[in-house]
């Protein structure tokens, strides 16, 4: 049994020394690429921008991504579609809130073109743009111009948490800080500017602090299992590897947007030993993985996360066999929400591809996230420490009271 | 300073000989070495608390180096720099409070910049907080100064005012030092008294007639028997003796002494007497951030046992027990290693244990560690000097007694390699 020792390295070089195996690259370029861009050209309104964003920015898509697989290409074929989501969106939020309702939603979907900015960062970029925008002249007003446009930045994106999180978190921060501690509103309203227009890099640090925190507990010759594409967790392992760690990493395939193969392409060019595993055999290898880590799409008021779909299998085998669960997140992605069970969290729907074509009386399952409770959480990694999963609330009410 | 240089090499050659026996007396004596260190302390004018933290910090991590499988040393020499840090905060506000606003440049004067406007008192009181305390939501967007940035931030309060008068200064310092010794002292009177302030809960907890487990010795968990005793409780322990030290002979001939009906049983017999028991009451080596517990071996079985039958496993544990790391760190997967002697007569053995046979190894290894460790699912309850608390509570008491930068205190050393 190799898998406490960092042996298996070696045994993985002879291997490769023996046979060449066939380029991973070219088993990538061999799949079949999703029709992402066909899903994208006719988008329903029933299904989730969110994921929509994130399959853009995490998912493998085409063969040219592969080509130069640092540059966001992604960013070209966005703006065709997206032209075509505001179009439709814009009359609706346009409706009610006017001008500037609109304006928002646009300034928000050009922040969340950058495939590196997070959605709250985006969201609150584009709440600092309102501020700018504003022709206020009292701290209230600026409070009431603020709420309706992030209610209409909400409306528009219902099935996303971490905007509305950001949003919050935003709205709090201008309520509860600003007023007291300036006279002058002119400066208290650049003051506000300013902050939100750091919090990129902010969340870029954040990033940088669950890295160092979470490398501690990544130890030599361990084996990870990871699901989904998640920056901060590819931070965490970029900096366990660059520290110098000897550990293998199991990716998930993630489907159906193959967020698992863009991970699992971004680790071997780190040069850690990877495999990559289709999402069903996840019990299967439970035996040999040392630790479970996961992103989140947000960290929700009982210490539970809401993630990837299939988050919350692979957590109740990892429970089952005692391996510990542990989920990295920045926290900006806290959200005031109290699922009670999965159908409690609104569905976030996406388009899923099968392959072949589906006979109409069969429903699909198309929901792209799902709810992992607390009990099978063991830490979660933020920029706030590493927690329990009890101190989230804690630190929610703390703001929110 | 020979003489506290004296002092530290003396309790690290203790500290490495393992001549300190207990966690508490650890503690006890790592708080007062670091309280001569602070006096000794040459204070400049300037900077007074980050000179201290930084003495304090490099004798800390020696003490650490030398054992650091006790973490109680590393738990007290944490408390110390966040009493520093505290001492240091409170002078600051207070000095902010009588000085006019304008004239006193505040602790988060480099970060926040020239340009900034005047801030009120309250609002600069709560930002210098903000510095102390661990990060949280509510300081995200605020203007936190940099991770690594925070010590000197928050140490170099006050420091910059050139206006005030020199005078001034000095006796500040004074009262700074002052004020940290003052309040080590009443750490160092905590940790002594811990025992009884843990006991004083005991009638809380043990009821008439009830049948109490406990494995080994602990001098917290006898107090604490004890003091329901003398409330006119009527229960029987049943005392595991704790191989392969045996000191749960040693409790139940002290518990005896005290008269209280005792019972005697092997380890390995645990699990056959728990369904008789209602409540295991242990003490802890350690107990770390996320609730569980470093404690004497064989603890964990018994925990297991006692989740078996749904008794409530209650873990009594002094305030310098409170350790701010995670089970995962190296320092806590270090287990200590006692001699084989524990377990085995060596001359019986000798024959099994002969180095010159064969491949040049002894067939027979004896292993004999000390410590286990409970995971906080099987913890029902602590105990400690400030009540009753949930497994999931104990990152809560830790953020008020340590502050977020100093729990990197050894991870530099560690890092050194």
């Amino acid at each position: 049994m190799w898998w406490r020792s960092a042996s298996f390295i070696l045994d993985r070089q002879q291997e490769q020394n023996a046979a060449v195996p066939p380029n991973p690259e070219s088993l990538l370029l061999s799949s079949p690429p999703p029709s992402m861009a066909d899903s994208l050209q006719n988008p329903k309104p029933d299904i989730s921008a969110y994921y929509q964003t994130r399959a853009a920015h995490h998912a493998v898509v085409t063969s040219d991504w592969l080509a130069q697989a640092h540059a966001a290409v992604s960013i070209q074929t966005d703006d065709d579609d997206s032209s075509v989501i505001d179009g439709k969106i814009a009359p609706a939020a346009g409706g009610r809130g006017g001008d500037k309702a609109f304006s928002v939603i646009d300034e928000f979907n050009s922040w969340r073109k950058q495939p590196d900015l997070a959605e709250a960062v985006a969201a609150i970029r584009a709440l600092a743009a309102v501020i700018k925008a504003s022709q206020a002249t009292t701290m209230m007003e600026l409070e009431i111009e603020l709420k309706k446009a992030s209610d209409s930045l909400k409306a528009w994106d219902t099935t996303s948490i971490s905007l509305t999180a950001g949003c919050d978190l935003f709205i709090r921060y201008v309520t509860r800080t600003s007023a007291l501690e300036y006279e002058d509103f002119n400066s208290a309203r650049s003051r506000l500017i300013e902050r939100a227009e750091k919090f990129g890099e902010i969340s870029c640090k954040a990033r940088r602090i669950i890295a160092m925190l979470c490398q501690d507990f990544i130890f030599d010759g361990c084996t990870i299992l990871v699901h989904g594409f998640s920056r901060v967790v590819l931070e965490v392992l970029r900096t366990a590897a660059q520290n110098k760690k000897h550990f293998r990493v199991f990716c998930t395939e993630g489907r159906p947007d193959r967020t698992g193969l863009r991970l699992s392409n971004e680790l071997a060019k780190l040069d850690v030993p990877v495999k990559l595993l289709i999402d069903s055999a996840v019990a299967y290898t439970m035996d040999e993985v040392d630790m479970v880590l996961v992103g989140a799409d947000a960290i929700v008021e009982s210490g539970g996360i809401i993630n990837m779909m299939g988050t919350y299998q692979i957590a109740l085998v990892s429970h089952s066999m005692n391996k510990p669960v542990y989920v990295a997140a920045e926290s900006y992605k806290f959200a005031r929400l109290y699922p009670l069970d999965q159908k409690d969290v609104g569905p976030a729907l996406r388009t899923i591809d099968f392959g072949v074509p589906i006979p109409s009386k069969v429903e699909v399952e198309k929901s792209a996230r799902d709810y992992t409770p607390p009990l099978y959480l063991t830490l979660l990694f933020t920029d706030l420490g590493v927690l329990t999963p009890s101190v989230v609330s804690d630190e929610l009410i703390q703001l929110y009271l | 300073m020979p003489d506290t240089q004296a002092l530290v090499n003396d309790f690290l050659n203790k500290l490495k000989k393992r001549k300190i026996e207990g966690s508490q007396a650890t503690a006890k004596q790592t708080a007062e070495l670091l309280r001569s260190v602070i006096s000794q302390t040459r204070v400049p004018y300037t900077n007074q608390a980050a000179a201290l933290i930084q003495s304090v910090k490099a004798v800390g991590e020696r003490l650490i180096a030398a054992n650091p499988v006790e973490l109680a040393v590393g738990n007290v020499v944490r408390r110390v720099l966040h009493i520093i840090r505290e001492e240091d905060l409170s002078l600051t506000a207070a000095a902010m409070a009588g000085v006019n606003l304008s004239a006193v440049s505040d602790d988060e004067d480099d970060a926040d910049g020239d340009n900034q406007p005047v801030l009120s008192a309250a609002a600069i009181a709560a930002a210098s907080r903000s510095t102390l305390r661990p990060p949280s939501l509510q300081t995200l967007l605020e203007d936190v100064p940099d991770f690594a940035a925070v010590p000197h931030t928050s140490s170099s309060g006050g420091d910059s005012e050139g206006k005030s008068k020199s005078a001034d200064k000095s006796s500040r310092s004074r009262k700074l030092k002052h004020d940290v010794i003052e309040a080590v002292n009443e750490l160092i009177q905590d940790i002594s008294t811990c025992h009884e302030q843990i006991a004083e809960q005991a009638v809380e907890h043990i009821h008439q007639n009830e049948v109490i487990l406990t494995l080994g010795s602990s001098r917290t968990v006898l107090e604490f028997l004890c003091a329901a005793k003398e409330k006119k409780r009527s229960f029987r322990v049943f005392v595991a003796e704790g191989a392969p030290r045996y000191q749960g002979h040693l409790l139940a001939k002290e518990l005896v002494m005290r008269g209280l009906p005792t019972t005697l049983i092997t380890d390995s017999a645990v699990f056959a007497m728990i369904s008789r028991v209602n409540m295991v009451i242990v003490g802890a080596h350690a107990v770390m951030a996320n609730g569980g517990v470093i404690a004497p071996v064989g603890l964990n079985m018994v925990a297991l046992a006692a989740q078996k039958h749904a008794v409530p496993f209650v873990v009594l544990a002094g305030i310098h027990k409170l350790c701010p790391l995670y089970p995962h760190h190296p320092e806590v997967l270090l287990n200590e290693l006692r001699s084989p002697s524990e377990l085995l007569d060596f001359g019986e053995f000798s024959d099994c244990l002969d180095f010159g046979s064969g491949i040049g190894a002894p067939l027979l290894h004896v292993v004999n560690p000390t410590f286990d460790y409970v995971p906080p699912k099987l913890v029902s309850l602590f105990i400690t000097d400030t009540g009753g608390h949930n497994p999931s509570y104990m990152y809560r008491l830790i953020a008020d007694y340590y502050s977020a930068d100093d729990l990197v205190l050894q991870r530099r050393a560690t890092s050194g390699n």
